[in-house]
């Protein structure tokens, strides 16, 4: 088997040319064979194409990532008030942990460790009412010593880490409607963090980045195609209306750019969705 | 109340739930794909580059025309496809924008591995498409990395 770092310098090297942020260092001997793809897609390929939310839906931190390069974002600027926790609606609670794990990203790039603890703590608290493994709440003393001594790249290698054995865990409860909810929640709450990022470092860059249109399309297929009884609830009919103000907000055309307006207008709706999910029904 | 009782938590959460995780099972030859696909990414991983969780796997057939997943992309982001096959196969990936344009450069592939990067310019969907050229029906995961 080809050792990983002879695969990056082939893989690089083989870029190189075509991607001028591949640069490295030369392979001795590169094992590379282009080969012919499509040039081009139809409108209708492209419509055929799948979607899911393992590939789709981007992470807030891909988004994170991508708003750090525009500006010196001040994540702790960001924070909010704890969650109410005490929910019985399990749509409601799937919506709200969403919103925390969007929270729990910004506290992350925030290098906070109380505000980590914080959110941990209103996330457990959630979590145990949808029946979320136990056994996951017992792993993670590197990770409680990396936080507590600020080695934070090494906090966040020691999180992907984690994934697989998360990830197995979650199979457990095999809810779609839940992560679903889930993802729509952090969606929401991670766009009005950026929106208020961009809107205190404005420029055409950044605030390019709000838009997404092809993924609020594709939530709001996947809450239509929530069960009957999830997709009847009042909060959830509620949210389906103003998505579709918030999929015009971010559907500005190929070329253009959001005005400082446009991010406030998405802020403050986005908003609006975070205050009502965590309002107590 | 020690921060340990929590940050799994947190980490649980936040890395699984954007995952379609009640995708069927996976068969021998996705898993064995998958490893693959992990390990071309790892590669890239020391290049800064982190692993999104979650993957698309599947079955390339000959003379299908090609398969495709619609991904969300950042502008300023810098993208890694990492697909992996279970059997070699000589197979076309590349990266489409959303005016049908390709946006990836040519794929270094070698036995069961083919990768491609894409930085784009314009925030919004992309389409990634595989195509297999040559080799029999095998199964394949793709997952990708950014930073």
């Amino acid at each position: 088997m080809t050792c990983p770092r002879r695969l990056l310098c082939s893989a690089f090297a083989a870029l190189a040319p075509l991607c001028a942020w591949a640069a490295g260092p030369p392979a001795p001997t590169p094992t590379v064979v282009a080969v012919a793809a499509e040039e081009s897609l139809s409108p209708a390929e492209m419509k055929a194409a799948t979607q899911t939310d393992a590939m789709s839906v981007p992470t807030p931190g891909e988004l994170f990532a991508a708003l750090g390069k525009q500006c010196k974002p001040n994540w702790a600027s960001q924070f909010r008030p704890g969650v109410n926790t005490a929910l019985s609606n399990r749509a409601q609670i799937a919506l709200n942990l969403g919103g925390l794990i969007a929270d729990g990203y910004v506290a992350v790039e925030a290098m906070d460790a109380g505000q980590v603890k914080n959110i941990g703590r209103d996330i457990l608290m959630l979590g145990r009412s949808l029946g979320i493994s136990k056994e996951i709440i017992e792993r993670g003393q590197t990770i409680t010593t990396f936080a507590e001594n600020n080695e934070w790249n090494a906090l966040k290698e020691e999180l992907e880490a984690t994934q697989n054995e998360v990830k197995a865990a979650m199979e457990k409860i095999r809810d779609e409607d839940l992560v679903t909810l889930i993802s729509l929640g952090g969606w929401i709450r991670g766009t009005e963090v950026v929106c208020g990022i961009i809107g205190d470092n404005f420029s055409d860059a950044s605030a390019s980045l709000i838009r997404q249109p092809a993924v609020v399309a594709y939530l709001r297929l996947k809450l239509s195609a929530l069960s009957p009884k999830v997709k009847a609830d009042p909060l959830i009919v509620s949210l389906d209306g103003q998505l579709a103000e918030i999929e015009r907000l971010v559907s500005f055309p190929l070329g253009t750019s959001a005005g400082k307006d446009d991010v406030k207008k998405l802020k403050d709706a986005a908003g609006a969705l975070v205050k009502e999910i965590g309002k107590k029904g | 109340m020690k921060l340990s009782r929590f940050l799994p938590l947190l980490v649980a959460l936040g890395f699984a739930a954007p995952v379609a995780v009640f995708a069927a099972e996976a068969t021998d030859g996705e898993t064995a794909a998958r490893i693959t696909a992990l390990d071309i990414a790892g590669a890239f991983s020391n290049d800064g580059y982190k692993i999104r969780d979650g993957h698309w796997a599947g079955t390339l057939k000959p003379k299908e025309k090609f398969v495709s997943m619609l991904v969300n992309l950042y502008a300023g982001n810098q993208y890694y496809f990492s697909l992996g096959t279970e059997k070699p196969a000589k197979v076309a990936l590349a990266v489409f924008d959303e005016t049908g344009k390709k946006a990836s450069g040519d794929p270094f592939r070698e036995g069961e591995k083919t990768a491609a990067g894409v930085a784009p310019t314009v925030s919004g969907p992309y389409y990634v498409t595989l195509r297999l050229l040559e080799g029999e029906a095998t199964s394949f995961c793709l997952l990708y990395s950014y930073k």
